[in-house]
């Protein structure tokens, strides 16, 4: 039964001209768009320069001989130096940070700490060179108590330079900002999900269609029709999801860096928050069809402007001024989490927006379940 | 008893859409569900289906109690909506196939009921057809075939030939009157008064959610006082003039549109001699004249209009 009625589902949205075109073709005509605007300062393959830091002079930082020999080695002038390092006092660093003309200060007390004004390319440079050495600090600080003369570029050599300054030349101006245009398209597309999720609840509520009634008196158990339906829904959209990943790494040449499975389990994760807040939105409005389309695509508009999908430095300003937003948008959540494969090399950020996202998904499906209970009609 | 509904009240808000709203249907009866609009024939039906929560009364079906869950007196029903349901997506073969398959697992034969049901409807033309493409007679006909198409024990079909033309309704209705005769329950709403004289051995008439009368179309037109129906053709006829024939003994009510006088007479003899006496003495000519016997639209008229609408 589960798959009479999931393969009817399927045959029905695939054949749904309006909604294949706002899943499929639109994201694939607006990363086009994108490809034409930006295609400029991709072409563009300037040098990558240095990010500047200031290290806060302190007994901490002298005494921390692996740190000082760490940076040491990767401020050396030349093809691979990813930072340029002054060391100055506290009120001067803060100075420098307000001024920007340094991306970020890092203070050593036992650890490193960082702290940086904005978020970017440079900061998240930063964050990633920490994390690396925090994960490094305990091999190097053996090796120079081994041998104080010891050559650490070997160590070093995969510190980032590889996965971050080679990405970061590739596109020179401001890598991050053009990516983010892409990653967010990419997160409107997982939103658009919802219109799927919207179908199935119109189609599934008594009250709401004909076919809803219809089904409901069929002897189908009602979670098997509700499954069926969101499992072909689901099989769809990342099927959607990765047509338009393909397009615009195949076609337009964006990187989406190189670990292929997180990259899909953040598609498979996105369509699933995208069709569970449809089907959330189908059984808040339940009457009104054409409010609740509109409804959909404003909402999902919104939280992708909030994602920086038409201005990248809405992004910044959130985290600025409103971080708490980035952690509820899921446009916000989607974007980041393939802004975190493309970037960093731990997964820690990764994992906490996609386990965000899981939770906003549950959230969806627990408060559609509640509403479609409470609702006059006893078909459940 | 194949449908048992006792005292079921439904409200909508502050309007009583049901109001102690009882039903016995029993094996193998073509039973009318006879009602104006509003009357809650459809609130009736969705509530028997638990399609709809109601606030009150007891619902039964093949001798058990029918609840949102009850999967396997679901398994016996055949329900034709009065709004079309179907997948604007799918084409009509493929429609059928689907709704059938939510009752029948087996390929084989739902390919063969499939292939009934088409034939059944007269769709065998437009197969392939979406029903977008397909006139509103003929989508109703889809909508039938959808519902029918599994061999149900109980059909329920709410007002299934509006917009169908007179061809194909009868030929539904003839349809229906076979699927009566392979075993099936017919339920059957509509306000075509013609149609439900036409198929049901039993009618109940309902108004603003009460049941006002239940029997044989006989039964029924037994109930009201032998009456007969008038109707002269003739021009002319002034106002006062028709008030004075509403007043004439056993009149019960008469109406005019510019070319035909109806009138409708309780029992009694000469109804029809005392009002062509009276256009007489008006000295208005008239064209032809005819006498009904009563109509269940006469039945419907009579009790509607004296214990509710007045
Ligand atoms: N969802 C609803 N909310 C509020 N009132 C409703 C709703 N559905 C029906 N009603 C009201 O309940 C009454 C009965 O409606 P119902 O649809 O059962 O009538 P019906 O006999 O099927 O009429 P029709 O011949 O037009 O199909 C009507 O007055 C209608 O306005
Ligand atoms: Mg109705």
């Amino acid at each position: 039964m589960f798959l009479h009625v999931f393969t009817g589902r399927l045959k029905c949205l695939t054949r749904d001209k309006l909604m294949l075109f706002w899943t499929l073709l639109f994201p694939v005509v607006l990363g086009t768009f994108f490809n034409i605007a930006f295609g400029n300062i991709m072409n563009i393959t300037e040098e990558f320069s240095p990010v500047k830091v200031a290290v806060v002079e302190s007994a901490g930082y002298q005494q921390n001989e692996a740190f000082r020999q760490t940076l040491d080695a990767v401020s050396q002038p030349g093809d691979g130096q990813l930072l340029i390092v002054s060391v100055v006092g506290g009120e001067e660093a803060d100075r420098l940070l307000k001024s920007g003309e340094v991306d970020g200060i890092l203070e050593v007390d036992g650890e490193v700490r960082l702290t940086v004004k904005e978020s970017g390319m440079n900061q998240s440079i930063l964050k990633a060179f920490l994390d690396e050495y925090a994960q490094k600090s305990a091999a190097i600080g053996k090796l120079l108590r081994e041998n104080p003369q010891a050559d650490l570029s070997g160590l070093l050599d995969d510190m980032g330079k590889e996965s971050f300054v080679n990405e970061a030349t590739l596109s020179g101006a401001k890598p991050d900002t053009m990516l983010n245009y892409f990653f967010s398209l990419l997160a409107m597309t997982a939103l658009y999900g919802s219109f799927w999720g919207l179908r199935n609840s119109t189609d599934i509520q008594p009250n709401v269609s004909a076919l809803g009634s219809r089904r409901s008196v069929a002897p189908t158990h009602k979670m098997t029709a509700v499954l069926g339906d969101a499992a072909a829904s689901l099989v769809l959209h990342v099927a959607e999801m990765l047509l338009v990943l393909a397009y615009l790494i195949f076609v337009l040449g964006i990187s989406f860096g190189n670990q292929v499975g997180y990259v899909l389990l953040t598609c498979l994760v996105g369509s699933v928050t995208g069709i569970s807040f449809g089907t959330f939105m189908g059984c808040l409005f339940q009457k009104r069809d054409g409010l609740k389309t509109a409804l959909l695509i404003a909402v999902t508009l919104f939280l992708c402007f909030l994602s920086g999908l038409m201005m990248v430095d809405i992004r910044t300003y959130i985290n600025l001024y409103a971080p708490v937003l980035s952690y509820i948008n899921p446009a916000a959540l989607i974007t980041d989490a393939f802004y975190c494969l493309y970037v960093f090399e731990s997964h820690t950020r990764y994992f906490l927006n996609i386990g965000i996202l899981c939770g906003i998904s549950a959230l969806f499906c627990l408060g559609s379940y509640l509403l479609i209970r409470r609702q006059k009609y006893a078909s459940i | 008893m194949v449908i048992n509904v006792q005292n079921l009240v439904k409200r909508y808000g502050n309007l009583l859409a049901l109001d102690h709203f009882s039903l016995q249907i029993e094996e193998g009866e073509v039973f009318g569900l006879l009602g104006p609009n509003g009357s809650g024939k459809t609130t009736a039906i969705n509530c028997i289906l638990s399609l709809l929560k109601y606030d009150k009364g007891t619902i039964e079906i093949f001798g058990k109690p029918m609840r949102p869950d009850a999967y396997s007196i679901k398994q016996d029903i055949g329900i034709v909506m009065q709004n079309v349901a179907v997948f604007q997506e799918l084409s009509v073969q493929e429609n059928i196939d689907y709704f059938c398959g939510l009752y029948v697992k087996d390929r084989q034969k739902r390919r063969e009921l499939v292939e009934e049901a088409i034939e059944f409807v007269g769709l065998q033309d437009f197969r392939k057809f979406h029903p977008k493409k397909l006139s509103g007679g003929l989508l109703r006909r889809l909508n039938i075939a959808c519902g029918i198409a599994h061999k149900p024990r109980l059909i329920i079909l709410d007002e299934p030939t509006v917009a169908v033309d007179p061809q194909s309704r009868n030929s539904i209705l003839e349809g229906i009157l076979k699927l009566n005769q392979q075993g099936a329950t017919i339920v059957y709403t509509s306000h075509y008064m013609e149609e439900v004289e036409q198929i049901c051995s039993r009618i109940v008439i309902m108004d603003k959610g009460k049941t006002l009368a239940t029997g044989t179309k006989e039964q029924l037109k037994g109930m009201i006082k032998g009456g007969e129906t008038l109707t002269v053709e003739l021009f002319g006829l002034k106002e006062e003039q028709l008030e004075a024939i509403r007043r004439l003994p056993h009149v019960t009510g008469a109406e005019y549109d510019g070319t035909r006088l109806t009138v409708h007479c309780s029992g009694g003899a000469h109804n029809l001699i005392r009002l062509l006496d009276y256009l007489r003495g008006q000295e208005l000519s008239f064209g032809r004249v005819y006498a009904e016997p009563p109509t269940l639209n006469d039945v419907f008229l009579e009790i509607t209009g004296k214990h509710l609408r007045d």
